[in-house]
C-alpha cells in the first residue's frame, strides 16, 4: 500500500451564528462534525456530497484557511493543527488548492505570469525574475496555454483557460497534494473533459495526490481511487471506488447513486426518491442525521448516532443497518 | 405512430439576433423543430449555443438589443410572432408557461409565494383574491410543499432551493398550460432534489397530456425524460432526432463528441474523449460549418460551405458534410467502455 500522506482525525469545524447589536453567538453551524479519514500518496480521494454537507469546509480546514475547532490534521507525518501561521505558510508549499469558479479565483488586476509566480516569490524559490518567468512559461505550456500569453490579464481568457491557469498556479510550487474544490463543476461539457484529462495526466507525471471535492458522482467515479461520502457534516461512507459504485452500503449513498441521470436511454435502474430537503446544519436531526429522509429508517436511528465502522475490508459505513 | 400525434408547436427557421455596439450577435440563426402534444423535446447545448434565447423567442420575452428577425413560431397553427402584445399576454402563463433556472431570481422577493402563484389565476381566470388563494394552497400541496397553508404566506427567501423550484412549478402549472418550457430547471439543485423535481414535473405533465420543451446541458437528464432531441451549436440545430437515435446512432461529429466526453455511471471509461478548442465567439463565427475548427472530420468543403440540415430518414436531420465518415466511426462502436 502507498504511504500515508494526510490524516484527518476527529476534525470539527463550527461556524458561529451571530445576531443582534452585540453580535452575540446564538448558535453554531455544524459544518464539519467529527470526521476522520486518510489520504494516501498518489491517490485521488473523491469527497462527495450535496450542498451544505461540509465537503468544501473540510478542504479549507485541512489547509487551515479555516481554523479547526477540534481534531488533528497530520500532513506528511507532521501535526499541522496548531502550528504557527508562519510555519503553516511554509507547509502550504506542499498543499495547494484549485477553486471552483475560475472567474473569481484569479485577481483581475494581475498579469497571469504574476499570478502563477506569486507562490514562488512568497516561498523564495527562483529568486531571479527571469528564471521565474521561464518557469511560468513551462508551466503554462504544461497546462496547454501558449507561453506567449503570460503577459495577459485573466479577463482575456475563457473559463476553461482560466481553470488551466489556476492549475498552473497550483503546480508552480510542486506540491504533494492538491485540493480540487469543485474544479470542473462550472465548466461546459466539452471543456470539462479537457480539464479532467489534464488533471489525470499531471497526476501521473508528478505523482500528485488529489483530494477531489465534487457533487457530481459521474466525475467522481471517473477520477477517484477511493470515495468519501459526506452528509450534513458527517462521513457516512468510505470505500474503494469500484466497491462503492457496485455495492454502496449507506442508504444515502444508494439514493445518491440512483438519482444520477445516466446518458443512456436503455439503462434501467431503480430510482430511490428521497423525501424532503437536507435539514439545516445549524440544527441537525438527533441520532443519525439522515434518519428523517431515510427509506430504511429504524427505531434506533432517531436515538443513537451510528459510528463509522469497517464493514468489509477497506469499506466503512455509518449506519445501524449493519449493526451486528 | 408519429402521424397520429398532434403537432403543437412548430419552429421554422427562427432567427434571433442581438444588435450590440460591437456588432450583430446571431444567437439563434435558423432553428427548426417541432413539438407534438404530450411529448418532451430536449434542447441540448453548451453555454452560448442559443438554447435559452430560443425559448425566450418562442414566448417573445426578449428586449432590446435582442430581436427576432425571421422565421415562424407556429403554436396550434398560429404564428406567435405576428400576434399583438395583448394577445401574447393571454397566451403566456395560460397556454405556454415557463420555468427558469434560478428560482431565487425568477421569483419576486417582495411578494409572497401565494400571491405570485395566484397572480396568473386572477388574470387568466378572473378569479377573486380568495378563490385564487385557495387554489394556490391546492397547487402548492400538489407540488409537494409541506404545510401549504402556511407556506402560501411566506416569501421566497424563506424557502429552500428545492421548495422554490416547486413553487415555480406550481406557478407555471397554475393555469394548466398545454406547453411548458423549462430552462435548466434543475441545474442549480442537488441530485437527490433534482430527481424529485423531474419526477414531479413529468407526473404533472402526464396528468393533462401536456408537452414540454426541456432546455439543458445535461445529457443524463435528457436521456431520462426526452422523446425527441435537438442538439444546438453556435445558434443552429446541428442534429435533430428521437432519443434512441441520438444516443445510439448519432451522426453529427459534435453529438458524437459530447456523448464520448462525459464521464458516466453506466460504464468504465478509460479516457474521456476531448473536443478540442472552445465554443466560438458569437461575434466572430467561423465561416462554413461553425463546428469545423473543432471537428476531427473537417475537410476543405466544411471551411467554405455551410452544410444544410440533411434528412437521413423521417425525423432524423443532421447538419454535416461528412456523414459517411461519421457513420463509419459510429458503427465501429463509438463508446469505449467495458
Amino acid at each position: 500500500m502507498a504511504d500515508l500522506l494526510l490524516q484527518v482525525k476527529n476534525l470539527v469545524k463550527y461556524f458561529p451564528i451571530k445576531k443582534g447589536v452585540f453580535r452575540k453567538t446564538v448558535g453554531w453551524i455544524k459544518a464539519v462534525d467529527d470526521i476522520s479519514f486518510e489520504v494516501y500518496e498518489g491517490e485521488t480521494l473523491g469527497l462527495v456530497g450535496e450542498s451544505g454537507c461540509g465537503k468544501t469546509t473540510t478542504a479549507l480546514t485541512i489547509l487551515r484557511l479555516e481554523e479547526p475547532n477540534k481534531g488533528q490534521i497530520i500532513f506528511d507525518g507532521k501535526d499541522i493543527t496548531r502550528i504557527k501561521r508562519s510555519d503553516m505558510q511554509k507547509e502550504r508549499k506542499h498543499m495547494q488548492i484549485i477553486f471552483q469558479d475560475p472567474y473569481s479565483s484569479l485577481d483581475p488586476r494581475m498579469r497571469i505570469k504574476d499570478i502563477i509566480a506569486e507562490g514562488m516569490l512568497t516561498h523564495n524559490i527562483l529568486k531571479n525574475t527571469q528564471e521565474r518567468y521561464e518557469k511560468v512559461g513551462e508551466l503554462l505550456k504544461k497546462v496547454g496555454i501558449p507561453a506567449e500569453y503570460m503577459d495577459r490579464f485573466p479577463h482575456e481568457f475563457s473559463g476553461g483557460q482560466r481553470q488551466r491557469i489556476g492549475i498552473a498556479r497550483a503546480l508552480a510550487l510542486e506540491p504533494k497534494i492538491i485540493m480540487c474544490d469543485e474544479a470542473v463543476s462550472a465548466l461546459d461539457v466539452s471543456i470539462r473533459s479537457q480539464i479532467i484529462n489534464l488533471l489525470k495526466d499531471l497526476q501521473e507525471e508528478y505523482n500528485l495526490t488529489y483530494l477531489f471535492v465534487a457533487h457530481d458522482l459521474s466525475v467522481i467515479k471517473y477520477i477517484s481511487d477511493r470515495v468519501v461520502v459526506m452528509y450534513l457534516g458527517k462521513i457516512v461512507e468510505i470505500a474503494d471506488k469500484k466497491e462503492f459504485f457496485n455495492e454502496p452500503f449507506h442508504p444515502y449513498a444508494q439514493a445518491l447513486i440512483s438519482a444520477v441521470p445516466v446518458p443512456n436511454p436503455d439503462y434501467k435502474k431503480e430510482r430511490i426518491l428521497l423525501q424532503g430537503d437536507v435539514p439545516s446544519p445549524a440544527n441537525p436531526p438527533k441520532g443519525c442525521r439522515f434518519h428523517p429522509r431515510c427509506f430504511k429508517v429504524m427505531k434506533i436511528c432517531s436515538k443513537i448516532e451510528p459510528k463509522l465502522k469497517e464493514i468489509k475490508a477497506g469499506h466503512f459505513c455509518a449506519c445501524h443497518l449493519y449493526d451486528k | 405512430m408519429k402521424n397520429k400525434k398532434k403537432l403543437l408547436l412548430e419552429i421554422k427557421d427562427l432567427k434571433t439576433h442581438f444588435f450590440t455596439e460591437e456588432g450583430v450577435v446571431k444567437a439563434v440563426d435558423g432553428v427548426d423543430f417541432e413539438v407534438y402534444q404530450g411529448e418532451t423535446l430536449g434542447i441540448v447545448g453548451e453555454s452560448g449555443c442559443g438554447k435559452s434565447v430560443t425559448a425566450f423567442s418562442i414566448l417573445r420575452l426578449l428586449d432590446y438589443p435582442g430581436k427576432t428577425v425571421g422565421g415562424e413560431v407556429n403554436f396550434k397553427g398560429e404564428n406567435l410572432l405576428k400576434k399583438t402584445e395583448d394577445e401574447m399576454r393571454k397566451i403566456r402563463g395560460k397556454e405556454i408557461a415557463m420555468i427558469f433556472q434560478e428560482p431565487m431570481t425568477a421569483l419576486n422577493p417582495v411578494f409572497t409565494v401565494g400571491f405570485q402563484v395566484s397572480e396568473a389565476l386572477m388574470m387568466h381566470f378572473k378569479m377573486s383574491k380568495e378563490e385564487a388563494k385557495k387554489k394556490s394552497v391546492e397547487l402548492l400541496k400538489k407540488v409537494g410543499i409541506p404545510i401549504p397553508e402556511q407556506r402560501v404566506n411566506e416569501y421566497p427567501h424563506q424557502l429552500s432551493g428545492g421548495m422554490r423550484q416547486r413553487a415555480m412549478i406550481a406557478m407555471a402549472m397554475s393555469c394548466d398550460p398545454i406547453l411548458l418550457i423549462a430552462d435548466e430547471p434543475t441545474t442549480a439543485l442537488d441530485v437527490t432534489i433534482q430527481a424529485q423535481i423531474l419526477d414531479l414535473m413529468m407526473n404533472l405533465l402526464k396528468e393533462f397530456n401536456g408537452s414540454l420543451i426541456m432546455i439543458t446541458h445535461d445529457l443524463g437528464v435528457i436521456a431520462e425524460i426526452a422523446d425527441r432531441i435537438a442538439i444546438m451549436y453556435a445558434g443552429k440545430v446541428v442534429e435533430y432526432a428521437d432519443k434512441k437515435t441520438i444516443f445510439h446512432h448519432p451522426l453529427h461529429p459534435y453529438t458524437l463528441g459530447l456523448l464520448t466526453s462525459i464521464p458516466r455511471l453506466d460504464m468504465e471509461m478509460k479516457r474521456l474523449n476531448v473536443i478540442p478548442g472552445m465554443v466560438p465567439n458569437p461575434l466572430h463565427f467561423p465561416s462554413g460549418c461553425k463546428f469545423n475548427p473543432r471537428c476531427r472530420f473537417t475537410t476543405d468543403r466544411c471551411k467554405k460551405e455551410e452544410p444544410p440540415l440533411i434528412k437521413i430518414e423521417e425525423g432524423h436531420l443532421v447538419k454535416c458534410w461528412n456523414l459517411d465518415k461519421v457513420e463509419k466511426e459510429v458503427k465501429k462502436g463509438f463508446l469505449v467502455g467495458v
